[in-house]
């Protein structure tokens, strides 16, 4: 078995010959592979350059694009809160009555308290304090709530 | 379930206006021109959500909102319809997300039409993103104040020895 060589008899061998096949294996000489370093680094910094003035050429124009669909989002943005304020204190009556109706009977409960005491004690009783989805969809179905709250993408 | 009997919540005739029955693409085609048209009404409105920050003491600004959007609409409705319909038309066949920039020739004729008819001259596309001052003449609320308790340590005297710091100060530039 002549796989394991030493080193010194296999460069001698090569000064003569660049490659020596061995059992179908080709030895040759070991090459110097950062041979080219600095054109590699040029040749990186060239083309960094010239694809960042490209891409400089279109970001202009993308920025201004997203500029101009959060304009228009903005401009339409009170309409639709408007709109979503009413509905939502609309629901907002509903789901109290809806809970009025539901604990009627049970000794002790006041609506939007827990057996009487209030959920927060530091607030002036006036406040409106926006409750979690899972309270504004306590009286709605499961598949209500989903599409409430799982975005779905169609394309 | 926190919304107790004391909350007061507006009965539903008081909640009740006529919306605006549009959908998506035709919002987003007039978004620019309604922007510029009902700018005053929605300034003061989104200030009131802002400052107040609660959705039932903007009510009155909301429903001025919606009939000031229903009037601009039914204006173009009644001069500029066939541009306006080809307009939303375009954006909502060109793209998924309702982009502007495939749209940009039938934009040109629908804000032609819309200059003509309505006098409203399209602003420009950072318009609604900037910073406005709104003139409004109610006041604005009063910040809330730190609570002041009885029992507060007492203040050392103005005339106390004041030394300075004694190994000087953790950073060389605040010497």
């Amino acid at each position: 078995m002549a796989l394991f060589r030493n080193k010194r008899v296999i460069s001698s061998k090569i000064k003569e010959e660049k490659s020596i096949p061995v059992m179908g294996l080709v030895l040759s000489e070991p090459s110097n592979c950062a041979a080219g370093r600095s054109t590699m680094i040029l040749g990186y910094l060239a083309v960094t350059a010239v694809s960042g003035y490209v891409y400089y050429l279109t970001w202009k124009k993308v920025r201004q694009d997203q500029i101009e669909m959060r304009s228009a989002r903005l401009a339409l943005q009170p309409l639709l809160t408007a709109e979503r304020d009413r509905e939502f204190l609309n629901q907002l009556r509903r789901n109290r009555d809806e809970e009025a109706k539901l604990m009627a009977n049970v000794p002790g409960w006041e609506v939007g308290t827990w057996y009487g005491e209030p959920v927060y004690k530091t607030l002036p009783p006036d406040t409106l304090v926006t409750p979690y989805i899972y309270e504004f969809y306590a009286h709605a179905s499961d598949s209500e709530f989903k599409r409430r709250t799982t975005l779905v993408l169609w394309s | 379930m926190v919304i107790t009997a004391d909350v007061y919540l507006p009965p539903e005739e008081e909640l009740t206006v006529q919306e605006v029955n549009l959908s998506g693409p035709a919002l987003r085609a007039g978004a620019f021109h309604y922007g510029k048209y009902c700018e005053f009404q929605n300034n003061e409105f989104m200030l009131c959500r802002s400052e107040l920050n609660d959705p039932r003491k903007c009510i009155s600004e909301g429903k001025a909102v919606t009939s000031c959007a229903l009037d601009f609409f039914r204006k173009v409705k009644k001069t500029c319809f066939k541009e306006f319909t080809q307009y939303a038309n375009c954006l909502d066949k060109s793209s998924t997300k309702l982009e502007f920039e495939h749209c940009r020739k039938t934009q040109a004729v629908y804000d032609k039409c819309v200059l003509d008819n309505l006098g409203i001259e399209r602003p420009q596309f950072g318009y609604f993103c900037e910073v406005k001052v709104h003139d409004t003449k109610r006041p604005k609320p009063e910040p809330k104040k730190p609570d002041v308790y009885p029992d507060y340590t007492p203040y050392l005297p103005d005339d106390y020895p004041r030394p300075p710091a004694k190994y000087g100060s953790r950073f060389h530039w605040m010497e």
